[in-house]
């Protein structure tokens, strides 16, 4: 009886502090000691959140926001992927690319807006090409870095067994790199958000940040609120995911073997 | 295959069910930079043979195994691996390393089959059983013992049915008991499949216990070639040991006589 009673304690006790908060801050709003032009209240972002699904306007938004986050990520990661195969598993790649990505990946790809703006307007090419750059650096050093320090012996033994090149790198090297991906793939994904939430909120006409920007105009707070709840959402959604992908793939490992129980 | 007979006139011990390779080396050089490590080495191993390659810790066993492997080129010499000269790697070796080197990321079964083209699971699960490790054939090799994981990598090397099998120092991580253990496994499936064996140990108990042969390397060549003629298998029973110890004795005198020369 102690015993259950003091796990679900445990279980609880992380979620005090949240709710305390936003209890205080429910109340806090409706005693009216904060302004509604400075934060609204909870209710007011529930409602907010209930009126624009209704009217399938934040769904609209929600699916061209993912739409374009998922897009530029493919993008980006995949070039960054192929990237660091190709200097991972050449020297003579390595020597002509390696030097020069790690000099460009110095440059904010964000100060590179304006530019970016110029060239493609503020359609969703420049938002796709931001997000895509973003990604790329770092799916590009962590592949690049995860099959340089595959176990040189594994390598060996590989050969010794007869494995073909391609053998090798689907067997030997693709795994051995994949943890060093997968955090470059985690890492990415913030990547992704914080970029598509600068690259709307600078120039857009439809999205989660376009929404945000818009009912800043009219002073709608609980809207503004209500989109970096979603943003926030968004990224955890996309780390759980990730961590699952971890789980499901780094079974082998057993760092990983106690989350995946 | 009947005729074992290699081009230097050495006739090797004619065992008619022996499916092995005879190996020949002949002024066998090696250096890295400035450091010779194989200095003009001879060597001849009949198929079927077990030998084991003693010698001190850098004296160049694994460097001399490397090549047989076709893992390494001479800089000079020539070396012959059933009467071809070996430039790479064949599919007629396999190499057991001293650390297991199996791919974590791979169940244990998956590891066995590593390589194998067609239908290879019912092999690799064959070649599990024969080292006693059927039913772990699901599991990840990170929860095997020491001695589990090296019976996994020998099963991996034996499900090819090679000629010729490279041991390195495979049971050096072993503790005692398990050890003895794997050399008898080891001893039984190359009685049982004919291949030639050469194995590297820096245990001499284990080199006399195991080969038909031992012999020592120093400075880069072989100084010491030594016949063990004792029937198998070795049961290490009263009788064998006493004789067993009498070579082990002999070896090490000479590696130790060499070692008061050097200092005095
Ligand atoms: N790839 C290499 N590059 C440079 N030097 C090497 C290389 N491989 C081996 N050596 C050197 O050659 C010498 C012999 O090495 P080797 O590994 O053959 O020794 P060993 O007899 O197997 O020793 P141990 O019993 O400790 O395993 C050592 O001095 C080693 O430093
Ligand atoms: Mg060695």
């Amino acid at each position: 009886m102690k015993k259950t009673s003091s796990i679900l304690l445990e279980k609880l006790v992380p979620w005090c502090l949240p709710v305390v908060l936003i209890l205080g801050w429910q109340a806090g709003a409706s005693l009216g000691w904060i302004s509604s032009r400075v934060l609204p209240a909870p209710l007011d972002v529930g409602s907010a959140f209930v009126r624009l699904s209704a009217s399938g306007e934040l769904l609209d938004h929600l699916k061209i926001s993912c739409g374009r986050a998922f897009a530029g990520f493919a993008v980006g990661a995949l070039v960054g992927l192929l990237l660091g195969f190709w200097t991972g598993t050449s020297r003579l790649m390595e020597q002509l690319l390696d030097t020069s990505v790690q000099m460009v990946r110095n440059v904010p790809h964000l100060a590179l807006t304006p530019l970016v703006i110029l060239w493609f307007g503020i359609g969703e090419e420049a938002k796709l090409f931001l997000i895509a750059l973003g990604v790329m650096f770092p799916v590009y050093l962590n592949t690049f870095h995860g099959i340089r320090s595959v176990d040189r012996q594994l390598i060996e033994m590989g050969r010794a067994y007869g494995l073909s090149r391609w053998q090798l790198f689907r067997e030997v090297i693709l795994p051995g790199a994949l943890p060093s991906i997968l955090v470059g793939v985690r890492f990415a994904l913030g990547v992704m958000w914080l970029t598509l939430i600068v690259a709307e909120t600078i120039a857009a006409s439809s999205g989660i940040g376009y929404m945000a920007m818009n009912a800043r105009e009219f002073f709608q707070t609980d809207v503004v609120v209500l989109a970096i709840l979603l943003y926030a959402i968004l990224g955890k959604l996309a780390d759980v995911a990730a961590k699952g992908l971890e789980r499901r793939w780094l079974r082998w490992n057993p760092n990983f073997q106690r989350a995946g129980a | 295959m009947q005729s074992n007979e290699t081009e230097y006139g050495i006739v090797s011990r004619v065992d008619r069910d022996t499916h092995g390779v005879a190996i020949a080396a002949r002024g066998l050089r090696k250096s890295y930079g400035p450091q010779a490590v194989l200095r003009g080495l001879d060597l001849d191993i009949a198929a079927g043979e077990f030998v084991a390659i003693v010698g001190r810790s850098g004296c160049g066993k694994s460097t001399l195994l490397r090549h047989v492997a076709g893992l390494e080129q001479a800089d000079s010499g020539t070396l012959q691996v059933g009467g071809e000269a070996r430039r790479q790697l064949h599919a007629n070796t396999r190499v057991m390393f001293q650390e297991a080197r199996l791919l974590p990321w791979k169940s244990v079964l998956d590891n066995v089959g590593l390589g194998l083209p067609g239908d290879w699971r019912p092999v690799a699960q064959a070649a599990l059983a024969q080292v006693g490790l059927a039913e772990r054939a699901s599991d990840w090799p990170a929860i095997l013992s020491g001695g589990q994981r090296q019976r996994v990598a020998l099963a991996r090397a034996l499900v090819h049915s090679p000629r010729l099998l490279l041991l390195d120092e495979p049971l050096g991580a072993l503790d005692a008991l398990t050890r003895i253990e794997m050399q008898g496994l080891i001893e039984g499936l190359w009685r049982e499949q004919g291949f030639t064996a050469l194995l590297v140990t820096h245990d001499v108990a284990e080199a006399v216990a195991l080969a038909d042969r031992v012999v020592l390397i120093e400075n880069g060549a072989i100084t010491l070639d030594l016949r063990i003629p004792l029937p198998r298998p070795r049961a290490r029973g009263e009788g064998d040991r006493a004789a067993l110890a009498a070579f082990e004795g002999q070896v090490l005198q000479r590696v130790l006589a060499r070692d008061g020369e050097a200092s005095a």
